[in-house]
């Protein structure tokens, strides 16, 4: 194929590739300072209860041990994304197992862990609640008694243990559902599953003259660490300085403080640069896992498989506080809602406190549950209508120009596209090819996170160019894809590019490595500043060469006028002997999405940013007696807009499958009265290399309006169809179908008993 | 905390050091179970004496019948031994289903029965092969069966200066084969949920004898399933056969509920896997004579 691009859609190797491969690269947790101290936590042994005393004579005592952290070293301030519920230790009260309570500092980290375990801490154990369910229930106890001093953003509508109630409103649906030939109701329930960084979250702090917050840490969003950083320890986001190192990955679970906070307030008291790094434990029990959540769905739909109407009720345990869960309440509706066109919905969703992990925005948040419920409905449906479903699908998606459940008006609309693809790759005509053996196929849209993003080019006397962005790369090979379109706008070879990036104090502002919007956003600020770096070019060749400056033709790097000519390079020299440097501020900011106000109420998350269509087929066996399921066969099918670099398209989908299967047959965070009982590795089940299927990729580009050369968003979308794609497959291969997540041999084999016994 | 290193040259010092230590020093072979037992509890020994500098238990010795295995043999070359590759198949297949590459690497035999978790993977075709374990320590060696030498869950009668020298058995007599099964959430890195062993000899009139089943991860200890070998003692292999032998599996198992699966899905799965390794064995049994006059 001819492509018009030099660099955009090749498969370049990333940027970031020989210190990884070579172990040069420096990590979070590798990373080191003279005179560091080490510090670890002490967490919250029960699950809700007041703190009636924290006894450190004795951990102080300890070998090594420089000193003991508490609430009441730092200021008394509460902070978070939408309900300012979170503190740094618990000051009066504790709501969950593995809360921290204190912080010691000593010479090692395993000098720190035996002190830490010697702080007493005395609690009175108050009730507890811990599912959704029993929490919205009047007389349930509370998991933040003193919810109603909290602050908040206005949007939210908060009672209690529930921290939002959000509703997605069109239509009739009463009616609508009175209309209806048929009418189901299932409840789908979803497990709590970990991101599964190989790298623990890791940070170290120090303090200049007590007044300079100097932060180095493998967080995802190096401005709003600071921005929290600043806020807890009232001082001004200036003041704060967050550094990121190389990060082992994050999916969403290092976008808010990991342990930064912790070395900061430990840092502050010794007057020393602390470090902190998590526990595998502690991530198993205190990090930021997806929000489970409980989905009550009613859709109506004629014999000839129309959709007419969806109600749904839907509860998020965000565990012990809000986070990103408000954010889920609302985006999840989107998800509930879609990609279909439905004439009458009433989706209501709220967000609720429980004794357990707070809960993040592990990757596609809201996505894999809601689409656990839809999609796995909708074979249900088909299959009781008599109907194929797949063309059940295609009787209901949206299409060009259709309008979303917000009434935004969708443009390239791809989704037919995707699903026919997917059902062809994987041979959808024979469906059940043999006892035991099926196929599933479930489709959704998501959005591209929008924000501001800034960029610096600058362009060195040699023709080196530095992408100097605030946002940081997380291993997805964004930054690439950003460098790549740097590369493919400014006219020169990739590997002139150096990227320099996340530091709050010399990169400009990015919203970050977050909702698929690396490559996009960053991408788009690099072609802004390539229209500038132009215009400066001609400007100064149109003085090299006698011109004006709208003579001056800018061809692949090169500024022409005539048979004249400069490169970048010699301009870049010219400039910087003349006018301090060639360099540029590419800004960009997504245009909103425009969409019908009156259909939303108290929704944190409202529209569907540049929608990425996308559908997913599987063909597996599931071993009746057995309950093991085996996939043969996984297929992907997704718009990415335009692909700038296949290969790591590729690798998002990969990952993002491997991931998604997790949740769909092994993961889940189990807790018995707010302990949780697996918090290691080996009863946390990740698949593993062997479990991995053969999963092969299809790119369909059907280009955005806004994105770099017409990119949608790539990250997050691979994890969501998993759960509903293979429980469609199972339900099609022995008629065992799951509506609780993950789908366990365990489960399977209990179902199809179930079925024999009742003949059901 | 502080923890002692020793490093033997010979079997003599390293039960020397066992003794004039008591029962505070441990002795560490791949490390793959004591470490992290001790890391989890919080409970180091005081002393470790690594016994991989002592030289001659790392070898797999014998052409058949009789073999034996040195404690210090790894997984990873069990997995790999082509004598091992055919009747004795089972063999490999416990030792390759063991946690992943890194921990057959360095995991052995010797500590897998020594640790005596009622999941450990080897135990049930060990038993099956009706192995013995040598143990040398400062009251001299002694032979013991195998399954006598694991008394419960992490218990056995070896005493704390005794070092585990070798695992020896011997093929059975007829034509045989064997198999293992084991069930779990994923492929690899992966505790048994049941482990399932099975040895199984065909009399020159084709019939089943000196059928053996052992069963890991549904009790307290791996254990033979003696009702379901005597009820298949002569059978021929059927519908009906197998599912009695179910049954009996069934019933002999005794699991616990836990995080990883129920008491009834294990009970379940050992009915099947004791009907599946007994049918896959009696067809291994043909297939391995089927490709003797082959070859
Ligand atoms: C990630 C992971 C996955 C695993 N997966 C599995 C699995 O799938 N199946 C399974 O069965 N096991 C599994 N294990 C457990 C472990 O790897 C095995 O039990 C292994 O065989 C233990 O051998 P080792 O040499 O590492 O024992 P060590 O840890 O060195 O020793 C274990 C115990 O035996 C004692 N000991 C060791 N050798 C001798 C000897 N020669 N004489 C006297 N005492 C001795 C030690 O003092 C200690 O008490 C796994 C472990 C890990 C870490």
């Amino acid at each position: 194929m001819n492509s018009p691009f030099r660099v955009i859609g090749k498969s370049f190797p990333r940027l970031d590739a020989r210190g990884k491969v070579s172990g040069k690269a420096i990590y979070g947790t590798d990373f080191a300072m003279q005179g560091m101290l080490h510090g670890k936590l002490v967490h919250s042994t029960i699950a809700s209860g007041e703190i009636l005393s924290v006894e450190i004579e004795e951990a102080l005592a300890m070998p090594g041990v420089y000193e003991v952290v508490t609430a009441a070293d730092i200021p008394a301030q509460r902070y978070g994304s939408f309900v300012k519920d979170m503190e740094v230790f618990a000051s009066k009260r504790v709501n969950f197992v593995g809360q921290p309570v204190a912080a010691v500092v000593a010479r090692t980290a395993e000098e720190a862990e035996a002190a830490a375990k010697a702080v007493r801490v005395e609690y009175k154990e108050q009730a507890a609640v811990f599912t959704t369910e029993d929490a919205v229930k009047a007389d349930a106890p509370l998991v933040h008694p003193g919810w109603q001093e909290y602050k908040a953003v206005p949007t939210v509508k908060r009672q209690g243990n529930i921290t939002n109630q959000a509703r997605l409103v069109l239509g009739d649906v009463d009616k609508a559902l009175k209309k209806s030939d048929r009418v189901f109701t299932h409840r789908f329930v979803t497990n709590i599953v970990h991101p599964g960084y190989t790298e623990p979250r890791a940070a170290i702090a120090h303090w200049a003259d007590g007044k300079q917050l100097h932060v180095w840490s493998n967080t995802q969003l190096p401005f709003e660490a600071q921005a929290t950083l600043a806020e807890i320890f009232k001082i001004t986001p200036s003041q704060v300085r967050v550094n990121v190192t190389v990060i082992g990955g994050g999916f969403g679970g290092k976008l808010r403080l990991g342990v930064e906070h912790y070395a900061a307030a430990a840092a502050l008291k010794v007057g020393r640069p602390v470090k902190f790094v998590s526990s595998c434990e502690e991530e198993m029990t205190a990090a930021l896992p997806r929000q489970p959540l409980v989905i009550d769905l009613t859709t109506g739909v004629t014999k000839e498989g129309k959709i007419l109407a969806k109600a749904a009720s839907i509860l998020v345990d965000t565990g012990a506080t809000s986070g990103s869960g408000v954010g889920v309440a609302s985006s999840v509706m989107l998800m509930l809602a879609g990609p279909y066109k439905i004439p009458n919905l009433r989706l209501e969703s709220r967000s609720v406190y429980t004794n357990k992990t707070p809960t993040g925005s592990f990757r596609a948040p809201a996505g894999p549950q809601g689409n656990f419920a839809v999609e796995s409905q909708m074979d249900i449906i088909a299959d009781a209508l008599g109907i194929d479903p797949l063309e059940f699908r295609l009787r209901n998606i949206v299409r060009e120009g259709d309008l979303a459940p917000n009434g935004q008006k969708l443009e390239s609309v791809s989704l037919e596209e995707c699903l026919l693809k997917a059902a062809d790759a994987i041979g959808w005509k024979d469906r059940r090819p043999e006892p035991g053996r099926g196929k599933g196929i479930a489709c959704a849209w998501w959005t591209t996170t929008s924000g501001s993003s800034g960029v610096y080019v600058k362009v060195g006397p040699d023709g080196q160019v530095f992408l100097n962005t605030g946002c940081a790369e997380i291993g997805t090979a964004a930054l690439t894809g950003a460098a790549q379109v740097l590369a493919e706008a400014l006219g020169v070879e990739l590997g002139s590019i150096q990227i320099v990036s996340g530091d709050t104090a010399s990169t400009p502002f990015d919203y970050g490595a977050q909702g698929s919007r690396t490559a996009f956003a960053v991408g788009n600020a690099c072609i802004d500043a390539v229209g500038k770096l132009h215009q400066r070019m001609k400007e100064i060749a149109a003085k090299q060469l006698s011109a004006k400056p709208e003579e001056i033709e800018i061809e692949n790097g090169v500024a022409k006028f005539g048979d004249k000519s400069l490169t970048l390079k010699e301009i870049a020299a010219i400039a910087q002997t003349s006018q301090g440097g060639l360099i540029a501020h590419g800004t960009f900011i997504a245009p909103p999405t425009l969409h019908d106000k009156e259909r939303t109420e108290n929704m944190v998350i409202t529209a569907i940013n540049s929608p990425s269509f996308h559908a997913h087929a599987v063909d597996l066996s599931v071993d009746a007696e057995t309950g093991e399921v085996k996939i043969h066969d996984y297929v992907v099918v997704q718009d990415v807009g335009r692909a700038i670099n296949p290969t790591y398209i590729e690798g998002q989908i990969e990952g993002g499958v491997v991931q998604g299967i997790g949740q769909a047959l092994s993961e889940e965070i189990v807790y018995e009265n707010g302990i949780v009982r697996n918090p290691g590795l080996t009863d946390y089940k990740m698949p593993t290399a062997m479990d991995a299927p053969n999963i092969r990729s299809f790119i369909v580009e059907s280009p955005s309006k806004v994105g770099p050369y017409g990119a949608k968003g790539v990250g997050e979308p691979p994890v969501i169809h998993p759960p509903a794609t293979i429980a469609n497959a199972i339900a099609s291969a022995v008629s065992a179908r799951i509506q609780t997540l993950p789908i366990t041999a365990e489960k399977i084999v209990r179902t199809l008993t179930e079925v024999s016994e009742t003949g059901k | 905390m502080k923890l002692e290193f020793l490093a033997p040259q010979t079997l003599q010092d390293a039960v020397t050091m066992a003794k004039a230590r008591g029962g505070a020093a441990r002795f560490i072979a791949g490390g793959t179970d004591l470490i992290i037992q001790a890391r989890k509890s919080g409970a180091w020994p005081e002393a470790v004496i690594n016994l991989q500098q002592i030289p001659g238990f790392g070898e797999i010795k014998g052409t058949g019948p009789n073999f034996s295995l040195g404690s210090l043999v790894t997984h990873r070359q069990i997995e790999r031994e082509i004598r091992f590759a055919g009747a004795l198949e089972a063999l490999r297949e416990s030792a390759c289903v063991i946690g992943g590459h890194q921990v057959r690497n360095v995991a052995t035999v010797g500590g897998n029965l020594c640790n005596a978790s009622p999941a450990a993977d080897m135990v049930p075709i060990l038993l099956c092969l009706n192995a013995e374990v040598a143990l040398a320590g400062s009251e001299g060696r002694r032979v013991v069966p195998l399954a006598n030498f694991i008394e419960g869950p992490r218990k056995t009668v070896r005493a704390s200066d005794e070092v585990m020298t070798e695992i020896a058995f011997a093929a059975p007599a007829q034509k045989f084969s064997s198999t293992f099964l084991k069930g779990g959430r994923r492929r690899a890195m992966e505790i048994s949920i049941v482990a399932m062993a099975g040895v199984v000899s065909a009399s020159p009139d084709g019939k089943m004898t000196d059928v053996r089943l052992a069963m890991g991860a549904a009790g307290p200890k791996a254990i033979r399933l003696t009702e379901a070998e005597k009820f298949l003692e002569g059978k021929v292999l059927s519908k009906d056969v197998l599912e009695e032998t179910g049954m009996l599996a069934a019933a002999a198992a005794s699991p616990i509920d836990d995080v990883r699966a129920s008491a009834s899905f294990r009970r379940h799965l050992a009915g099947v896997y004791a009907r599946r390794v007994v049918e896959l064995s009696w067809n291994r049994i043909s297939e391995l004579n089927d490709d003797r006059s082959a070859a």
